[in-house]
């Protein structure tokens, strides 16, 4: 088996340390990190995200495998910045202000981070002030909003209207997601773009930065 | 009539059984907050229900931060919402060593058993269930819902060890509801619904079991509550739990469950608490109710009922429509 291939079944078992030493010993061989990353770490995440949807794998497993690419990407991430090879994009991403449930907004950052897209996690309970700041802060080109309660989903329209009224709302997409957000309401508070699940998000944010925002 | 032949008879009856509590604050005038401080008031909220509706049981408020906050979990309290868990008790097996194992009655959980006695002496017509969480739930409570689940795989000595402090406690939480005379408990456990089906064999059913195992019999019955997606591929390990009744979520197709669990076991479910009864119009929940009983009114063992706790914020006409739905199509 290539390095290629096995860094990217390691990954798909979760296998961390295994992960980072075969990264290594990919460099080490003179593969080319961009190689490494897009044919091994976000390869690999791909097949998890597809298994993931089609019920063969679960939660669990997606956030070891997840855990397992960072400490891949950990290990690339000199070896890339020497190629100059920059992340695919730049997320925001965050739980609404007055939530505080983080489960699908952490599955949702490890499915983005597996497309080799950078996420500046916010936490939970976040307002817009923050949400603003950080944009600006970052240059992040996409902002992904999640609520689980059905009292914290209008956070999301706030955060929507507080990127309007700071000027940047034309620079941003914004991915809404959480148990009681539907297709509809994603349209009425204005957001670009409502997902069912993790692995959907995830590649909505890649086609995103792909259409070249 | 025993708890258990109750159960067994409610199909039959066609009455619907679901998980409403919190929204009872709207019919009182009183906040979410003030309910989960309040034994008399959690009490007068399930009397005010009872009386409004024709529901098989009276339940008590689901807040599934009652027995992590027993354990020392830190909470975030609001007046709209049930509280929820801030941060982790246990990073690691070490932290296990300092963990102390709560008694019943330890911080809102004597609040929770008094409000189920004060509902037992208010309530005559139709039984009274307590609502609790499962092992698993709680485990993830107390070492964070993404730790735990990662946990599963990379340290499971560790969230064994935790299950058997989760499970001692609940056992004895539960032995004091029966022990005050509530007709049973609705064992939430959401979380398990996220495992795969081996996992949830190995963490979830088999603590859930010990808790069934416990307290359930003809006077006191386990009704099993999984919200997860997961389930229909967990049909042989919830069916080893052995309790009386299963709830499921809006998250499967319940025509599903009901095909695939024993004819024996009650399967309650399913809609949506959120698409459905909170954000929709009394229109579309009557329409949903009725699509429901039609798509399961084959099963011998189906008993209609939200697929989840409802939202303090359900409107109370969608919670009528439900009911006009039911009494219409079932009588």
């Amino acid at each position: 088996m290539s390095i290629i291939a096995d860094i990217s079944e390691k990954l798909q078992r979760g296998r961390a340390k295994e992960v980072a030493a075969l990264v290594e010993q990919g460099l080490a061989e003179g593969i080319a990190p961009s190689e490494i990353l897009n044919d091994a770490l976000i390869a690999g995440m791909n097949v998890v995200g597809e298994k993931f949807k089609n019920n063969e794998v679960f939660v669990p497993e997606v956030l070891v495998a997840a855990r397992a690419m960072n400490r891949g990407i950990q290990i690339l991430r000199p070896a890339l910045a020497n190629e100059g090879i920059e992340p695919v994009g730049k997320a925001v991403i965050c739980t609404v202000k007055g939530d505080m449930h983080d489960i699908g907004k952490n599955l949702v950052k490890l499915m983005i981070e597996g497309q080799g897209i950078e996420c500046i996690d916010l936490g939970v309970d976040v307002g817009p002030e923050q949400v603003v700041a950080a944009v600006r802060e970052s240059g992040a080109k996409l902002v992904c909003l999640s609520a689980l309660l059905t009292t914290t989903m209008m956070g999301q329209k706030d955060i929507i209207d507080a990127l309007v009224a700071a000027g940047l709302r034309d620079q941003v997409k914004v991915m809404v997601g959480g148990a009681p957000i539907t297709q509809e309401f994603a349209d009425e508070i204005g957001a670009d773009a409502y997902t069912l699940d993790a692995a959907s998000a995830a590649q909505r944010a890649r086609l995103f930065f792909e259409e070249g925002l | 009539m025993t708890a258990l032949e109750w159960l067994r008879n409610l199909p039959k009856s066609g009455r619907a059984l679901p998980i409403l509590s919190s929204p009872a604050a709207t019919l009182l005038g009183v906040t979410v907050g003030a309910m989960t401080q309040d034994a008399e008031l959690q009490a007068r909220a399930m009397l005010a229900l009872a009386e409004r509706y024709d529901s098989a049981a009276a339940v008590s408020m689901m807040d599934l931060s009652v027995e992590a906050e027993a354990f020392g979990c830190r909470l975030r309290t609001t007046e709209s919402e049930i509280p929820t868990v801030v941060g982790a008790l246990l990073a690691d097996a070490d932290d296990l060593e300092s963990l102390r194992v709560p008694e019943v009655g330890d911080a809102r959980t004597g609040i929770y058993l008094e409000a189920v006695a004060r509902a037992k002496a208010l309530i005559h017509d139709r039984p009274v269930l307590a609502g609790m969480i499962g092992p698993f739930s709680l485990a993830g409570r107390l070492m964070d819902v993404s730790e735990a689940l990662v946990n599963c795989i990379v340290e499971p000595e560790f969230v064994h060890a935790t299950l058997e402090r989760t499970t001692e406690f609940l056992i004895r939480y539960a032995k004091a509801y029966k022990s005050i005379g509530a007709d049973g408990i609705v064992l939430a456990e959401p979380l398990a619904g996220l495992l795969s089906a081996e996992m949830e064999s190995e963490f979830g059913a088999s603590y859930g079991k010990q808790v069934v195992d416990a307290v359930q019999d003809e006077h006191f019955v386990v009704i099993y509550h999984n919200c997860g997606p997961n389930v229909a591929q967990m049909m042989d390990s919830l069916t080893s739990i052995e309790a009386a009744g299963y709830h499921f979520g809006d998250a499967v197709d319940l025509g599903t469950m009901l095909s695939g669990m024993p004819s024996d076991r009650i399967v309650l479910g399913n809609l949506s608490p959120v698409q459905v009864f909170c954000t929709s119009t009394p229109d579309t929940v009557y329409a949903e109710t009725a699509r429901l009983i039609d798509a399961c009114k084959g099963f011998s063992n189906f008993v209609l009922s939200s697929g989840c706790d409802l939202p303090p914020s359900t409107p109370i006409e969608n919670i009528d429509a439900f009911f006009r739905a039911r009494r219409e199509f079932v009588g």
